[in-house]
């Protein structure tokens, strides 16, 4: 159940460029994959929350991971730690959790904030992770070093070769798929989110995206977020926010 | 003692003045858990249709400054699978007024025929003005003549509450409001979103897919309240307010300005608690002011005013 909660700020760090890290002193019990709408601005402008995915939850409390692009978040970067912060949440259904004893993680740029999360989660189950991580330099390469010990396998790849695998991220994907395949999870542009289900449909291997939308409510009462699914019975509108923000590959990418 | 905050509007009585507007509230059901839907005054639905109705591409959306584009395109399920939606809201034993939608006048009459026996579905708010889809919605709302003949048709097949509302993209908003008046609507509720763009400068593209949308939020309140005060002076049927309501003190300055009652749209997206919130603002303002009732402040902003004989208008001339 979502609800609405006044947090306040214990770290909030540059950890990256444009990217920071914020530590909040309360938990929302949020699964892996799921969000929250953070209001930046205590006025009506900028008007909405913005939505961001949820970086890690539990007794060290809620912890976001967001790259400050626009207005909203601009704004979001200047709180301090010691400030209070409204947060709507947990939103969104989160990744589902396969038997397959491992997972392949595929994180594009600040897409890698709900990877994180999933990644611990997976291997408190017992899962390999691989890990595979694509920006388009090395700078942006961001990924806490608490996450590595739940890592089996962590592969970087940049646009311009700074560091990693020196072309996109879905290349390297491929060599792990040729291994076996097993689920793939993704978060990241949608170019790469694409390329990826397009890769792992070769191999047969089930594909889980999380989406980005412009968003206003965040609950499934606006209809603003929507997304052209495909499915059985046709083409369909759903809500990123509460059909979402996870899908399956195929849903929405064809 | 407490202020009595009981509303009537037409056959309808609300418990208080305060109500989700339309599409902002989905079927109640996202805000449940939130509050306990039952101390809302009324609960509005989503624009309802015929046929279920897809809506448009997105991006649907685009923040604006203190406000928010939207082009949704009455994305619903159509009335027979509303129904039951309706059905199980009724249940917090608040009135459901239900939007009606469409795109020709045999739609909106298909929705009402459906409804009519439902008792759960108290009221219909005639939805004459939505600004995003390509046939009828707004443009049912910008010719008094053809409020008239449509609301007219809708009287005739209804004997529940009828609430027409209004566009405020129209020259001037008092004579659509008589036209729905004379044509036997209970109510008036006003305004829908004000139409306007976005243009994407890295794109160098409109922002959303339908091109234009409705704008709502804060900015567009002090046009609503405008048009507020001009509809309640210009007809003797209650107006339920709405644009930009963000809380207690926006929801008085409607109803100072002559609703009889408001709704609140985009607010409950930045604050869900936001309806709940503004009935409690409403009624400590009544008695921290000794009104003993909510009706005693409808208007009275204009009772302050002198009668202006004479005078000069804006431009200079007498």
């Amino acid at each position: 159940m979502p609800q609405m909660k006044v947090m306040y700020i214990k770290e909030h760090t540059l950890v990256a460029p444009d990217i920071r890290r914020m530590v909040l002193d309360d938990s929302i019990y949020a699964r892996p994959g799921q969000f929250v709408q953070i209001s930046v601005s205590p006025t009506l402008d900028p008007f909405l929350r913005r939505p961001l995915s949820v970086h890690d939850d539990g007794e060290g409390g809620l912890v976001l991971l967001y790259r400050a692009s626009g207005r909203g978040t601009r704004l979001l970067a200047e709180k301090k730690p010691g400030d209070s912060v409204d947060i709507l949440g947990p939103l969104g259904n989160g990744f589902p959790v396969t038997d397959a004893p491992a997972a392949i993680l595929v994180a594009g740029g600040i897409g890698v904030a709900p990877l994180c999360y999933l990644a611990r989660t997976l291997c408190e189950a017992g899962k390999q992770v691989i890990f595979l991580f694509g920006a388009q330099k090395a700078d942006q390469l961001y990924i806490p070093k608490a996450i590595t010990p739940f890592l089996t396998v962590l592969e970087t790849a940049t646009d311009d070769g700074s560091a990693g695998h020196h072309g996109p991220v879905t290349e390297v994907l491929e060599q792990f798929l040729q291994k076996g395949a097993v689920p793939v999870y993704g978060c990241g542009p949608e170019g790469m989110l694409r390329a990826m289900v397009r890769v792992a449909a070769q191999y047969y291997a089930q594909t889980y995206v999380s989406l980005e939308a412009r968003m206003a409510c965040g609950v499934g009462a606006c209809l603003g977020c929507v997304v052209e699914t495909f499915q059985n019975s046709g083409e369909a509108y759903q809500r990123v926010c509460v059909d979402g923000p996870v899908f399956s590959g195929e849903e929405v990418f064809r | 003692m407490n202020p009595d905050l009981t509303v009537n509007i037409g056959r309808l009585t609300m418990q208080n003045p305060v109500m989700p507007a339309s599409g902002c509230f989905g079927y109640g059901e996202e805000y449940a858990p939130f509050f306990d839907l039952s101390r809302l005054g009324a609960i509005v639905v989503k624009g309802t249709t015929a046929e279920p109705c897809s809506g448009n591409h997105p991006v649907r959306l685009a923040e604006t400054p203190a406000g928010l584009l939207n082009a949704i395109g009455l994305q619903n399920p159509g009335v027979k699978a509303a129904r039951e939606k309706i059905r199980e809201l009724a249940h917090c034993g608040v009135p459901v007024i239900v939007n009606v939608a469409g795109h020709s006048a045999e739609d909106y009459l298909r929705v009402i025929d459906f409804l009519e026996e439902e008792e759960e579905a108290a009221a219909y708010e005639v939805n004459i003005s939505c600004p995003n889809v390509s046939a009828g919605g707004m443009a049912f709302g910008t010719e008094p003549c053809v409020v008239e003949s449509l609301v007219g048709n809708l009287r005739r097949s209804t004997k529940k509450t009828l609430i027409v509302k209004l566009s405020p993209n129209v020259t001037d908003i008092t004579e659509i409001a008589r036209a729905a008046e004379s044509a036997g609507a209970d109510a008036v509720s006003l305004i829908n979103t004000l139409l306007g763009m976005a243009i994407d400068t890295a794109t160098r593209r409109p922002v959303l897919a339908n091109i234009t949308g409705g704008l709502s939020g804060p900015a567009i309140k002090p046009v609503a309240l405008r048009m507020v005060w001009q509809v309640s002076s210009a007809v003797k049927i209650p107006v339920i307010g709405m644009g930009g309501i963000t809380g207690a003190r926006d929801a008085l300055e409607f109803l100072l300005a002559g609703a009889s009652a408001v709704a609140i749209g985009a607010a409950n997206f930045t604050n869900p608690m936001v309806c709940p919130e503004t009935v409690d603002g409403i009624a400590d303002y009544l008695s921290e002011n000794g009104f003993e009732s909510v009706s005693r402040i409808v208007g009275l902003a204009k009772e302050s005013l002198r009668p202006v004989t004479g005078g000069v208008c804006g431009c200079g001339k007498k």
